[in-house]
This record gives structure tokens, C-alpha cells and sequence, in this order.
């Protein structure tokens, strides 16, 4: 069971590395565009249509795989008050509890996200010359990521009866923030 | 019942600790499916609530930030203004004050305001021997005046919710005195709390060393000057600007100081890509959860209950500021002038209170809403800006949340504040 | 009793949102008051593009919307969108309330969508913070604010400006920072979007008379019986009337406002526009539908 486990983290993992290199190629380039965008307008003194609409998609991109990561790293910000003065059990509960959760949601936003999607695909994106539906592509990438990793977590939780690593109830803090 | 469900699972999920995101995303979902609604129109809210344009502000100045910090614009920035005001008590209290002043002169967002002069000022502040907690609560409570200092597009938002009736340029106007007095408040909790602590007074470094301060300083000043400049002559909008301060700030970096290397860049976009997500996945969740508000609606039953209780102005005003207060801490800005500029519009005419004065009213109280849990963007930015847990800066942020709320009082009270100066102009 | 949910982008006592309360009024006493209209004004319930998804998906049954984010979906509303396509604003009211109005309604069902009535929102015209605009040279290298949408970025550009797309809560201090010189708009946003205390220079092009469209869910539609069915579609058509008298009062009210405020506001001869829309219409009237229903309206007297 434990080295399947540690096979799996480690394939896990390096997704993880994937989508917060890809994250961050998504912000150096949206950086660019909108500096294009200054640029036309004055320089070329024409101002591109495309930058706008295609800098949101790339956001969008960056903002859900970086979500997925903090869910995986523990970046979000939460409440942690009562996790801290829980005992054991209770802990380890609440800890189950907010996984499954997080991994339905993840599930809600794959699933959702494809259909929004799907129900989008016909028409064009204003500006750009590619499907509106490319808009929820994200939502959809970014919520399997969610799921997968909160899966990740709440396995460790359960099966391997590991504290999931990145929330640090012994020290006195409310807030997992990591750099 | 609807609305109990949403804020019941919400509260529950907050208690056992699962990240505010998905409290929010969680508590919409599951409110959807008893109300046996398509749950798809939570994520489009979602989606749509992250995907504004005007939202780039907040990857780009984090990101401008972060640079500026490893770069070595940033430690440059801090010494010259230490050898102004650093003799002072709590000198850079203040001038963390006075340059987030001068940033919402620029951007006005009090998210990017935040996350660009915290990146800067909170690091600087810990290694001179401030306590994180008030670097941090100094940070997010003059990132406010950002929304008070004109540009501030909450108020076109405003005056569009208003339905047009309201001049742009009088409500920019209006709130450039209560923006300089929320300054001044935050100076004087700022100087009164650094004096109880003991924080240091430099000594004065003489006017040769300030001179060569100075000088290296002036590629990270220019930039303030660069950003300031181009956007009141109109060489870019506010949130272009925040792209152009991350491109000067990588040239300055790369070629002036020469301080940032391959991996200090990786480092800086990966860092600044976290805590986007992290900010901006809490705006989008609040804005499903938002959309049930209005969907529910929420404020206007609220205002209902309000409006059986008085009749008096001054209470009125009150009360509204207390409601305010309230769903503020649950609510983002924009969707927060959006559902209750409507509502209480009527009402704030109905007793002689005039919109513009309402307006500022209305943005100062939402923006006070920023710094408070559980649905505080600006706060979150700070904390995850300096590395701190929620639940510390909260403990000491009370000085300064009651300079801002005494600033709020006393625009809602004295009209002249806020009107004198529109006045003027005409 | 059941209430029916419909949403608005513009603020309360704005015309459409009053004329779909009306529409509320008279379905209510037409069945008997088994159904109301509730009005979420204000964007409350989000932007244009998700309240259409809102009411495809059913989430809410109403909604009050323009053509344009339909343009890149169903063929046959670029129509009306196109520029210069209506004389006049009876031209375009002639149109829309006749056959190829309903053509064009009909369009919509496919796509989950019950279009009920053309709610109309006058003419679009150039402002700017430079001079009067009179030739389409004039325009030339003017920066324009114009909404994110390919046809009216392919129409600004045609005329020889700089066409530059940007969501409506930037536009003021666009304007008023010189980031762009100029917009387009009708005489009421032009007064409520405050646009005329920046840009003084308004110049009675008329290029687009877009009609806005109130639409139902299907899935909502489909559920009402067919006599309550027609009920909706009448009452729809019925409020057309009220509509037109409230925007009339409004766009009348605007105009006196901003001719007060001194403005410069000045006439302009259409034709060398006109003649400049060549290459739009090349584009955008190839698809043969569009291009028959072009025709038609031309035809028309
Ligand atoms: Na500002
Ligand atoms: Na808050």
C-alpha cells in the first residue's frame, strides 16, 4: 500500500510542479500582452483587439492551476482556531470532512466547467478567433486538479493515517501561508 | 430558509477550519441544490467574478512588487525615505502611510495598493525591528485611502449602480478630503502605537548621506512618477499601468541594479502566481456566494427590518453604516455597491441626505469591509504579503480599524467634508 | 402563484427596466395573477454574457438584453447591428415589428432562448474630447472606445479611427486621462455614463439603431400552458408601446440636459459614412440569410 502511495505522490507531485510552471508562464505572458497592447497603441498607433480577451484567459488559466496548487501545498487561507484546540480525532475528522468537500467541489468544477464549456463551444470569442467555450477550459482543468489533490490528501488522511502534511496544528498559527 | 442553508454551512465550514474559498464556494453549492437550481450558475459566477479586466491590477502589482523586493528598487525605496522620517517615532509607520497615499493616487485598488507597498514596506519594516502585525495592519488599513484618492473606479461603479444621476468628477472630488483625514487618522494610531511599543528612531543620517540616498533611489522613484504621470496625462488606464510597473521594474532589476538572477525571477513569478490564486479563487467564490445574496435578497429584506425601526436621520445613517459594517464583512466591494447603491439610495433621498456625500459614505464603509474577516481581500493580501496568520493581525489591527472607523463617523456627520470641495469646483 | 425572475443591466426607472414591470403588470392581470415579474436591476444578477447563460440554463426566466453578444452565435442578428442599415428610427421600428422582425426572433429558439420583443434604444453616435466630427476624416487617428465586439471594431476602423476596446466602468476616465479621445454611445448613456462632462464634442452620426431584446428561458417557456404561452407573447408585444413612450421622455430629457450643459452638439451628412461601410458589409452580410434580410431592409420603404 505505502510505497503504491509514495508512487503516486511523487507522479502527483511533479503535475503539481507542472501546473504552477505553467501558471506562472501564463502570468510572464499575460505580462506581455498588455504591455503589446500600450505598445500598439502607440507605437503602432493600433490597438490590438485580441490582447484584452486572450490576458483574461490566461488569467483565468493561472489563477484555477494556481489554486490547484495551493490545494495541494496547503496555501489557502482559512480559519484554523478550532482545528487547533481539537483533539486527535476531532482533528483528524474535520481535517476528513473539509477534504471531502474541497473534493466534491473540485469534482463540481470539472464536471460543471466542461459543461459550461460544451454549452459554449458554437460561438466565437469577441476579439480572439477561437471558441467562447475556451473560456471555461480552465474551470475544467483546474477543478480535476483540485480533486485530484485534495484525493491526494484525504488518502494520506485516511488510509496512510498521515496528518495531511502542510497543516501544522502544533504550531500556534491561523493560517498556512507558505512561500 | 434558503438563506439560512447559505450562511449556516458557510459558518459550520468556517468553524472546522476548511480554507474561506471554498466556504464560500461550498456554502453557494450546496444552497443551490436545495433551492433545486442548476448548480452550473455557481461557477459561471465563479468564472465571471475573477475575470475582469480591471482584476489584473492585482496579479500585476503583486508581481511588480515581488520583483521590486528581490530586485533591490524596494530596499533602495525604504533607505531613502528612513533617512527622511526615520528619526521620527515609528517612521516608517508613516511613510508606509503617506506612500500608500501616493499609490492610490495611482491605482485605486486597495488590493493593489496593499500587496504592491506591503511586498515593499512590510519586509524593510521587519528587519528595522517592527512587529509584523503592525506592518501588517498599518499596510491594509491605509490601502483604504486608495478607494478615497481619485482614480477610483468603485466610484464610476457607484454612479452607475446610482443609475447615472451622480457626476463622476463630483464623487472624485468628494473624496480627496476624506481621504487626507483618514491619513492623517492612520499617522497618528500609527505614531501612538510605534511610541507604546518603543519602536526606533533612527538617527538622522545628514544631508550628504540623504543626497546619496537619494540619488540610488531615483530609478525606483521614477517609477512612482512613470506610473503617476502616465495614467493622469493618459498614456495608459490604471490597470495597464500595473503591467508597465512590472516591465520597469524587471529593466531596472536587469539592467540598472543588476540584482535579479535567473532563479530570483523564477522565484518572484512563482511566488506572485500563489498568492494571485490564492486572493483572487476568494473574489470569485464571493462573488457565487454574492450572486445568491442578491438572488435571495438578502439586503433588501435587511433594509426592510431597518427601515421599521426609525425614522431619524442621524440614526438612519446610523444604522446603514452598521448594516454596511456588517454585510461588509461578508461581502467584496463591487458587489457590494452593486446590490445595496439601489437600495438604499431611495432611502439616504428620502431623508435629505445628499448622493454624493452617500457615495463616499458607502466606499469608505465597504473598503473598511476589506480589512475584516471572513470575506476581507485586503486584509488576506497583507497577511500573505507579510507571512502572518489572520488571527495575529487581527489582535493588535484595532487601533487602526478605529481611526478609520472615527474617519467614517465623522464624514457621515459632516457633510462639508465631503461636499465643500465638489462645491468648489463648480 | 408563480414569480417570474428577469434581470437588467441598467438601474431602476432606466426605460427597459420600467417597461419590463409593466410587461409584469399586465401578465399579472391577464392570468389572473398566477404570474408575476420580479426585475433584478442593476446587474445585480451579473453581466449581459452570464445572465444569457443564467436564462439558457434556466437559472432565471427573463431577461432584457442586447444583440450584440449574440452576434458571434446567430447570424441573423448582426442585421439590425449592422451600421447604417436604418434610415431612421421609424425605418428600424417599421422592421422590427414586422416579418423580418419576427424572422430574426425566431432565430434565438435554437439556442434555448424564447425571444419575445424588440425594445429599442435609439441611435449611436460619436462624442469626443477633440472636435465635431462632420467627414470621416475627422476621425482619422482618433482613439474610440468601442464595446468588445468584432463588428463595431471592424466599423470604428473602417472610418479611419483607432478602434480601442474597453469595458464600460474605465471609459469615463479614459476619456478624461485622453487614453482614448472619443466613444459612441445613445443620448441617454451619453448623459447617465456622464461621458458629456469629458467629451464635449457630440456628432449626430445615428451609424448603429441596435434594438435591445427581451428573451425567456425555454426551459421556462416550456413549462407555461399554451394559452399562458400566448399570454407571455402578447403581453411582450403590448409592452413594446409603453417601452417607446418611456424612452422617448428619457432620450428627450437627456438631450435638453446635455444641450444645457454645453455641449457642442452638430448634424452630420450620412453619406460619406455610409460609403465607408463598404468593407463591413463585404464582412460581415456574406452569410446568405444575412445578406437577404440586408437586402429586404433596403427594399423597404
Ligand atoms: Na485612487
Ligand atoms: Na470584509
Amino acid at each position: 500500500m505505502r510505497p503504491a502511495l509514495a508512487a503516486l505522490s511523487r507522479i502527483l507531485a511533479a503535475v503539481n510542479r507542472a501546473a504552477l510552471w505553467v501558471a506562472g508562464i501564463g502570468l510572464v505572458m499575460m505580462t506581455a500582452f498588455i504591455a503589446w497592447q500600450v505598445f500598439g497603441r502607440y507605437v503602432m498607433n493600433q490597438s490590438p483587439s485580441w490582447t484584452e480577451p486572450a490576458s483574461l484567459l490566461l488569467m483565468s488559466w493561472f489563477i484555477l492551476l494556481g489554486s490547484a496548487v495551493g490545494v495541494r501545498e496547503g496555501n489557502h487561507l482559512g480559519f484554523e482556531i478550532a482545528l487547533h484546540y481539537a483533539t486527535p480525532g476531532l482533528r483528524q475528522i474535520m481535517l476528513a470532512v473539509t477534504e471531502i468537500l474541497v473534493l466534491a467541489f473540485g469534482c463540481a468544477m470539472a464536471w460543471y466547467g466542461t459543461v459550461l464549456a460544451a454549452e459554449t463551444w458554437s460561438a466565437s470569442m469577441p476579439g480572439l478567433p477561437i471558441p467562447q467555450g475556451m473560456d471555461y477550459v480552465p474551470l475544467a482543468a483546474g477543478g480535476t486538479l483540485i480533486a485530484l489533490f485534495s484525493l491526494e490528501k484525504l488518502v494520506c488522511l485516511l488510509l496512510a493515517g498521515e496528518a495531511v502534511p502542510l497543516v501544522r496544528p502544533d504550531e500556534p498559527h491561523l493560517v498556512t501561508v507558505k512561500d | 430558509m434558503e438563506v439560512w442553508v447559505l450562511f449556516g454551512v458557510f459558518t459550520l465550514l468556517l468553524l472546522i477550519g476548511t480554507p474561506v474559498a471554498f466556504c464560500l464556494g461550498i456554502a453557494s453549492l450546496a444552497t443551490v441544490l436545495y433551492m433545486g437550481l442548476p448548480p452550473i450558475v455557481v461557477f459561471q459566477q465563479l468564472n465571471s467574478g475573477m475575470n475582469a479586466f480591471a482584476m489584473m491590477a492585482i496579479p500585476f502589482f503583486i508581481y511588480a512588487g515581488d520583483l521590486m523586493m528581490r530586485g533591490g528598487i524596494a530596499d533602495r525605496l525604504i533607505r531613502l525615505a528612513a533617512g527622511f522620517v526615520g528619526h521620527l517615532r515609528g517612521g516608517l509607520g508613516q511613510v508606509n502611510v503617506v506612500a500608500s497615499t501616493l499609490f492610490g493616487g495611482i491605482s485605486g485598488s486597495a488590493i493593489a495598493d496593499a500587496s504592491a507597498i506591503g511586498g515593499i514596506m512590510i519586509p524593510q519594516m521587519e528587519k528595522r525591528g517592527y512587529a509584523k502585525d503592525y506592518s501588517v495592519n498599518v499596510t491594509v488599513n491605509s490601502a483604504i485611502i486608495a478607494l478615497l484618492i481619485p482614480p477610483s473606479h468603485n466610484m464610476i461603479i457607484y454612479s452607475i449602480a446610482a443609475g447615472g444621476t451622480i457626476s463622476v468628477a463630483d464623487l472624485f472630488t468628494a473624496g480627496v478630503v476624506p481621504g487626507i483625514l483618514l491619513a492623517a487618522a492612520l499617522m497618528v494610531a500609527a505614531y501612538v502605537v510605534a511610541v507604546r511599543r518603543g519602536y526606533p528612531a533612527d538617527p538622522f543620517p545628514g544631508f550628504r548621506m540623504l543626497a546619496y540616498f537619494f540619488v540610488a533611489a531615483v530609478p525606483g522613484i521614477l517609477l512612482i512618477f512613470i506610473i503617476f504621470g502616465g495614467v493622469r496625462s493618459g498614456v495608459f488606464t490604471a490597470a495597464e499601468s500595473s503591467c508597465i510597473a512590472v516591465i520597469y521594474a524587471l529593466l531596472v532589476t536587469l539592467f540598472v541594479y543588476r540584482e535579479l538572477d535567473w532563479s530570483g525571477f523564477v522565484e518572484a513569478t512563482l511566488g506572485a502566481v500563489r498568492t494571485t490564486a490564492m486572493v483572487l479563487l476568494v473574489i470569485g467564490t464571493a462573488s457565487a456566494f454574492g450572486w445568491l445574496m442578491a438572488f435571495l435578497q438578502v439586503p433588501q429584506a435587511t433594509i426592510a427590518l431597518m427601515k421599521t425601526v426609525s425614522d431619524n436621520p442621524i440614526v438612519v445613517l446610523l444604522l446603514i453604516n452598521v448594516i454596511l459594517l456588517v454585510l461588509g464583512t461578508f461581502m467584496d466591494m463591487a458587489p457590494m455597491i452593486i446590490i445595496c447603491t439601489p437600495i438604499f439610495l431611495p432611502v439616504i433621498k428620502a431623508f435629505g441626505i445628499d448622493p454624493v456625500h452617500f457615495g463616499v459614505i458607502l466606499i469608505l464603509n465597504a473598503g473598511i469591509g476589506l480589512n475584516t474577516p471572513p470575506v476581507g481581500s485586503v486584509l488576506f493580501v497583507g497577511c500573505a504579503v507579510g507571512k502572518i496568520t489572520i488571527g495575529e493581525a487581527m489582535r493588535t489591527i484595532w487601533p487602526f480599524l478605529g481611526a478609520s472607523v472615527f474617519v467614517l463617523l465623522l464624514v457621515t456627520y459632516v457633510p462639508a467634508l465631503s461636499l465643500w470641495l465638489p462645491a468648489m469646483f463648480r | 402563484q408563480t414569480t417570474l425572475r428577469s434581470a437588467d443591466i441598467h438601474p431602476d426607472g432606466y426605460p427597459t427596466v420600467e417597461a419590463v414591470k409593466y410587461f409584469g403588470q399586465l401578465l399579472d392581470k391577464k392570468t389572473n395573477g398566477r404570474y408575476k415579474v420580479q426585475v433584478f436591476h442593476s446587474a445585480q444578477l451579473g453581466q449581459e454574457k452570464d445572465t444569457i447563460e443564467q436564462t439558457r440554463f434556466g437559472v432565471i426566466d427573463l431577461n432584457r438584453i442586447n444583440m450584440g453578444p449574440f452576434n458571434n452565435l446567430i447570424p441573423e442578428t448582426l442585421v439590425p447591428s449592422l451600421p447604417f442599415i436604418f434610415r431612421s428610427v421609424d425605418h428600424m421600428r417599421k422592421t422590427m415589428d414586422g416579418p423580418i422582425g419576427d424572422e430574426i426572433l425566431k432565430a434565438f429558439e435554437p439556442h434555448g432562448l424564447v425571444a419575445l420583443a424588440f425594445y429599442d434604444s435609439g441611435a449611436r453616435s460619436f462624442y469626443n474630447s477633440k472636435r465635431s466630427i462632420n467627414m470621416p476624416a475627422d476621425l482619422k487617428g482618433m482613439k474610440v472606445r468601442v464595446i468588445q465586439s468584432d463588428l463595431f471594431l471592424d466599423m470604428v476602423n473602417a472610418l479611419g479611427a483607432n478602434a480601442t476596446p474597453m469595458p464600460p466602468g474605465e471609459v469615463y476616465s479614459a476619456l478624461q486621462t485622453g487614453v482614448v479621445d472619443g466613444a459612441e454611445n445613445n443620448w441617454p448613456s451619453y448623459d447617465s455614463f456622464r461621458h458629456f462632462e469629458v467629451a464635449k464634442f457630440y456628432s449626430l452620426t445615428e451609424h448603429s439603431m441596435s434594438p435591445e431584446v427581451l428573451v425567456m428561458s425555454k426551459r421556462s417557456f416550456d413549462k407555461l400552458s399554451p394559452d399562458d404561452q400566448n399570454a407571455v407573447r402578447e403581453t411582450a408585444k403590448e409592452s413594446v408601446v409603453k417601452m417607446r413612450e418611456l424612452w422617448e421622455a428619457r432620450e428627450k430629457e437627456a438631450e435638453k440636459k446635455i444641450r444645457a450643459s454645453g455641449s457642442q452638439i452638430n448634424n452630420v451628412d450620412k453619406q460619406p459614412f455610409i460609403d465607408a461601410m463598404k468593407p463591413v458589409y463585404e464582412k460581415y452580410a456574406k452569410d446568405p440569410k444575412v445578406k437577404d434580410l440586408v437586402s429586404r431592409i433596403q427594399a423597404m420603404n
